[in-house]
């Protein structure tokens, strides 16, 4: 008997499960859409968890430990929770997560996240949105084309975005300045309600029009060949820069499409092409004062230089989890660390 | 990302070997990695964490459903004291620990358990000594958001 037994379980390892059989363990850090294939909607795991199918778009995504963190604006995706406006780039000041160092949300324009920062870190709430008024680590310069890229998801995407007068941002606001169609758009302050625009010119290539009356930032890049701006300048008209956009976005939409396809049966490679690092989408995709459509993509950043982060990063020391002792209200008792 | 294999062609030989042995022990009960170094003795609650009993009732209050929770023998995980259960129909496990290596060493093992098991949704959380382990096996929760009421009412203990 004993030893039909072990030949019948023999026979059932060769034949019927033979091979491997997949346990596929994906690790997040906290909230995050789930992708289309799996049914669509937002997980509201706050706290390290893991699931059996990995992000829907790595561009929404910074990996930390090889844990995914949600680094986009959760809104589109079904995200029903407490929410909080921010305007342009930022560094993540999740209170509930660690990501090791320096990290920053690479946003254009009004988004939401569902954190607010925390009281220590340098944001300036006005115009009902939160203003990153601090330095940039140069870890946000060197990662910017990498990251970028998360705009491309959201371009094309219709959804309520927070309504932010921008004509009121905080003067010590100097990041990038969007110029968008979204419904939360309203005008770059540094085209309208700055006249004194202190940031650095467009890049090279740059053929149009120069900044506007009290420019004090350094002259154009090699190749500019435009007239300077009138007295009256004002930036071009919102109609053309709206239409410019407009193409843009379609053209992403047409990107997005293509990679949504290949995202919906698991994504387990890069990014599409053009999303390399480095490449066409690596840096400002708004276009500065005037410029024509093909001025930007040469990597004109507006927007200070490398510094020194005034402060300790809101998020320094690192996700290691386990350990460390309670952490009420904090998602730091745990560990995915083998 | 952690993509980890189980090969159970080389779970089958084992088993094909503890037959072959005739060996006829009653299978394990849901015990992980330090259930066979578990001691011999009762299990008896931590003080100075949350005890199985109040987090039950907590998830009681907040209107989730607990149900069929009883104490596991031998105690896995390097706990001192766990009990297996579900809330809402997600398999749950609330345990508790003497102290902090212990449970970093338990939380560890009970990942590398699901690991290899894997599962469509897990979490395991603690705090204080106290840790709670959830496991979504049949997606009763695609959206997490009952294991994050779970989790959230632990915490505000």
């Amino acid at each position: 008997m004993r030893r039909v037994l072990v030949f019948m379980a023999l026979l059932l390892s060769l034949t019927g499960v033979a091979g491997v059989a997949h346990a596929e363990v994906v690790q997040y850090i906290s909230r995050h859409p789930i992708p289309k294939r799996i049914g669509h909607g937002f997980c509201d795991i706050d706290v390290p968890h893991f699931h059996d199918y990995p992000p829907s778009d790595p561009r929404l995504y910074r990996q930390v430990d090889g844990q995914y963190y949600f680094v986009g604006d959760p809104t589109p995706f079904g995200y029903d929770g407490p929410r909080y406006s921010f305007y342009g780039p930022h560094p993540i000041a999740d209170a509930s997560v660690q990501l090791g160092g320096p990290s920053y949300c690479y946003l254009n324009g009004p988004h939401f996240h569902w954190y607010a920062p925390p009281p220590q870190a340098q944001f300036e709430m006005k115009g009902g949105a939160y203003w990153y008024v601090g330095g940039f680590d140069p870890v946000f310069y060197s990662d910017q084309p990498r990251f970028m890229v998360v705009n491309d998801v959201y371009a094309p995407l219709v959804y309520e975005r927070p309504v932010i007068d921008v004509a009121i941002a905080p003067p010590a606001f100097h990041a990038e300045f969007l110029v968008g169609g979204g419904p939360g758009w309203r005008f770059a302050p540094g085209w309208r309600e700055n006249p004194g625009w202190r940031g650095p010119g467009p890049g090279p290539g740059w053929r149009g029009p120069g900044p506007g009356p009290g420019w004090r930032g350094p002259g154009p890049g090699p190749g500019w060949r435009g007239p300077g701006p009138g007295p009256g300048w004002r930036g071009p008209e919102r109609r053309e820069m709206v239409m410019r956009e407009h193409h843009e976005e379609f053209r992403r939409e047409e990107q997005h499409r293509e990679w949504d396809r290949g995202h919906d049966r698991g994504w387990h490679g890069g990014p599409p092409p053009g999303h390399e690092l480095g490449g066409p989408h690596g840096g400002w995709r708004g276009p500065p004062p005037g410029h024509e459509p093909a001025g930007p993509h040469g990597g004109w950043h507006p927007g200070p230089a490398p510094a020194a982060h005034a402060g300790p990063p809101a998020n320094g020391g690192g996700f290691r989890g386990g350990g460390g002792g309670p952490h009420p209200g904090g998602g730091h008792g745990n560990q995915f660390h083998r | 990302m952690r993509d980890t294999s189980f090969n159970f062609v080389g779970g089958l030989f084992v088993g094909v070997l503890l037959l072959g042995a005739g060996c006829h022990k009653e299978a394990a009960p849901t015990a992980g990695p330090g259930a066979a170094g578990a001691p011999a003795t009762a299990p008896a609650h931590v003080d100075g964490t949350a005890h199985t009993d109040a987090v039950e009732g907590a998830w009681r209050t907040a209107g989730l459903a607990p149900e069929g929770f009883a104490p596991l023998q031998p105690v896995p995980y390097g706990a001192s004291y766990c009990e297996q259960g579900r809330v809402q129909s997600i398999d749950t496990l609330v345990c508790e620990y003497r102290d902090q290596d212990a449970l970093a060493k338990g939380q560890a093992g009970l990942m590398d358990q699901w690991g290899r098991e894997g599962g469509h949704t897990g979490v395991a959380y603690h705090s204080k000594l106290t840790m709670i382990a959830v496991v979504d096996r049949a997606r009763h929760d695609p959206n997490g958001k009952i294991i994050h009421q779970v989790i959230d009412t632990f915490r505000k203990l």
